[in-house]
């Protein structure tokens, strides 16, 4: 098996402007026939007096999620979606194994995805009740769809570098010389072994396999000046406080620090994309209420709702339509973006995780 | 919180004779508590130890990769020796307070224990996000320290051992606290006078008359807040340095990540046997050992 780094620089036909009025146009019409976003109808609710269950990470990201699909798609089918979560993985994998899930619609990473497809432990993807005509084919998966797509990116602080010098490379993050102060990387050794690879000089399409050995060797270099963060908000706060001057932080993450007064900007060179897939827990008793949830969620005018209360990228191209000014050049599906950066080769994870992951804390160790 | 209870349920109460009067009354009493315990935490415990003999494969290979794993060894030292310190650290501050608490009259301890509870109403994750901003580079701690003149440059008291300690003795404390205080309460003030006035100093009598009547309490806190500590995880993740794993976090990585319940499951057997071992152990001294009883 070759394992390839998905690049998404030759974009769908939805990304080209003279194509997008009429891909509009056309998903407004099936907008229109399925009726679920078209508010107002008066036509019978398929789902009147049923519920299904959705679980998320919690937060102002469901809280987004809640307004931009549940919401109107219970409106529009009758069913009452019940918001639950946080979602973790253990609970999801129990749920599973009793056989009586209590989530119908779950939110997860792309890792868990590619794992969980391997264990069983999702229904496969109704496609004649779900249009993934809609999103674009790098986002589809047999057991789940992608709703929307994050990336690790290169940060770095205002007061420490200019934007005319700042480190526009993981070559330069991990150059203390050049670029000094404590910088700041994810303790997990993926998406940390792509970061030190490119690095040493490693392109993105010879990522994979992983040469651990060189990615070692090279983390090796910036051991000592590097706190390592374990969840999100740790690595906004590093940022926040100027604890670092440079480092790895999501996008949504970076954007809501800035927006809060944080003097950091982004750098969009080499960003590395993930994924996050709605799939539905093997056994669930809601199947055709789960699917149809999940279909509002492939609706543009949903997807860029999401996308202007939180910068979450949309996986349907025609939601920029529908973004703010403001918002795009935030998000990391927005060609500009994209077009720097490849997504998380998620088939190699799923296959060497489990090894990578006990070197990477062996490493952490030594 | 379920820890205070062990608290409260401190062993060096009823004398053995009443014990045995009421001991049926006892097993009513605790039956509700004990039927819950064993459904909602003692059989999920053992499916957990279960399927490390069974998955992925029926036998002992789980325990025979943590073995050879040099990993996980270092992990459970480095819980074990994390656990330790801040059990000790915990006792050095603890036994003073609760000393202050057990002969200052009911107003000041009323405020100590009010100000010993207090941290309880916030959350783990808040405390540790604090102590974040407290100890960093240029947090409120340097930043007092340099413009005291006390140091020349920040010193790093987070993303090291330092800051693992300095956040869980201060979340762990009151478990240190309230068994030191609810044991030197019932020490009585006389034998201390009575042993001034058999000319023993201060410092003797403390030594030979107090000390030995407040080690019950110095067992039972030391060993909650250092079992506690076995288990932690947000707090390592958060103010810890690279090498600052606890055991809890590979659990909860193998499970997580992996569905590894097996190696998880063996995992925990490992910490929960050693934690047993460690009960036994004291617990037979704190028999057999004159001084340690009352």
């Amino acid at each position: 098996m070759s394992y390839q780094a998905k690049k998404p620089a030759t974009l769908p036909p939805g990304h080209d402007p003279e194509f997008s009025r009429r891909a509009l146009l056309a998903a407004a019409g099936a907008l229109g026939l399925v009726g679920i976003a078209g508010p107002g109808r008066a036509q019978a609710k398929p789902f009147a007096g049923k519920t299904v269950t959705f679980a998320s990470w919690g937060g102002s990201f469901q809280e987004a999620q809640k307004v931009a699909y549940c919401d109107p798609f219970a409106a529009a089918s009758g069913a009452t979606v019940v918001q639950a979560g946080p979602v973790d993985f253990a609970k999801f994998r129990t749920m599973v194994q009793s056989g009586q899930p209590v989530w119908d619609v779950v939110d997860v990473t792309i890792e868990f995805l590619y794992n969980g497809a391997k264990d069983g432990l999702f229904e496969k993807i109704d496609k004649s009740a779900v249009h993934l005509d809609r999103i674009d084919p790098l986002y589809v998966h047999d057991h789940g769809v992608g709703d929307i797509v994050w990336s690790y990116n290169i940060a770095y602080s205002t007061k420490a570098f200019s934007a005319d010098n700042h480190p526009r490379s993981w070559a330069d993050v991990f150059d203390v010389k050049r670029f000094p102060g404590t910088r700041t990387l994810r303790d997990r050794v993926a998406p940390m072994m792509e970061i030190a690879l490119m690095a040493d000089g490693v392109p993105p399409d010879k990522l994979y396999p992983i040469d651990a050995d060189r990615a070692f060797k090279k983390l090796d270099t910036i051991k000592k000046n590097t706190i390592f963060w374990e969840t999100n908000s740790q690595s906004q706060q590093l940022f926040t406080d100027g604890e670092v001057t440079c480092g790895l932080i999501l996008n949504g993450r970076a954007y809501d620090a800035i927006k809060k007064g944080a003097k950091i900007a982004l750098e969009w060179n080499q960003n590395i994309q993930s994924v996050d897939y709605l799939v539905v827990p093997k056994g669930s008793k809601r199947l055709e209420i789960a699917m149809a949830l999940i279909d509002s969620m492939t609706v543009a005018e949903n997807q860029a709702k999401v996308a202007n209360l939180i910068a979450y990228s949309p996986t349907n191209p025609q939601a920029f339509a529908s973004i703010d000014k403001e918002v795009a050049p935030w998000l990391s599906t927005n060609p500009d973006n994209a077009k720097q950066g490849f997504i998380i080769n998620a088939e190699y994870w799923r296959d060497n995780l489990q090894k990578l992951q006990e070197r990477w804390e062996s490493w952490k160790l030594s | 919180m379920g820890e205070l209870e062990a608290v409260l349920n401190h062993p060096a109460e009823a004398g053995p004779r009443r014990r045995r009067r009421r001991l049926d009354l006892d097993l009513l009493l605790v039956a509700p508590a004990g039927v819950l315990l064993l459904v909602c935490f003692g059989y999920p415990v053992l499916e957990l130890l279960a399927r490390s003999v069974l998955e992925p494969t029926a036998g002992l290979d789980n325990y025979r990769r943590l073995v050879e794993q040099p990993l996980f060894v270092r992990v459970l030292w480095n819980t074990v020796s994390i656990s330790f310190t801040v059990a000790a650290f915990c006792l050095l501050i603890g036994y003073p307070v609760a000393y202050t608490m057990a002969s200052a009259g009911p107003r000041l301890r009323r405020l100590l224990i009010f100000i010993i509870l207090v941290p309880f109403w916030t959350s783990i994750l808040v405390r540790s996000f604090a102590w974040m901003v407290l100890l960093q580079k240029n947090g409120l701690i340097n930043g007092m320290l340099l413009s005291l003149g006390l140091l020349n440059e920040p010193a790093q008291l987070a993303y090291n051992r330092v800051g693992v300690i300095v956040g869980m003795v201060q979340i762990l404390l009151p478990f240190m606290i309230f068994p030191l205080y609810s044991v030197m309460a019932r020490i009585d003030p006389l034998y201390q006078r009575a042993a001034a006035t058999l000319g023993a100093s201060p410092m003797r009598a403390f030594l030979r008359i107090y000390l030995p009547l407040s080690l019950p309490g110095v067992v039972t806190g030391t060993v909650l807040v250092f079992v506690i500590a076995l288990g932690y995880y947000i707090t390592p993740a958060l103010l810890g340095g690279l090498g600052d794993v606890m055991i809890a976090q590979l659990i909860q990585r193998q499970i997580g990540d992996f569905g590894n319940w097996g190696l998880a499951g063996a995992l925990s057997a490992v910490l929960l046997a050693g934690t047993l071992l460690l009960l036994a152990a004291i617990h037979k001294s704190y028999r057999l050992g004159s001084g340690w009883k009352r």
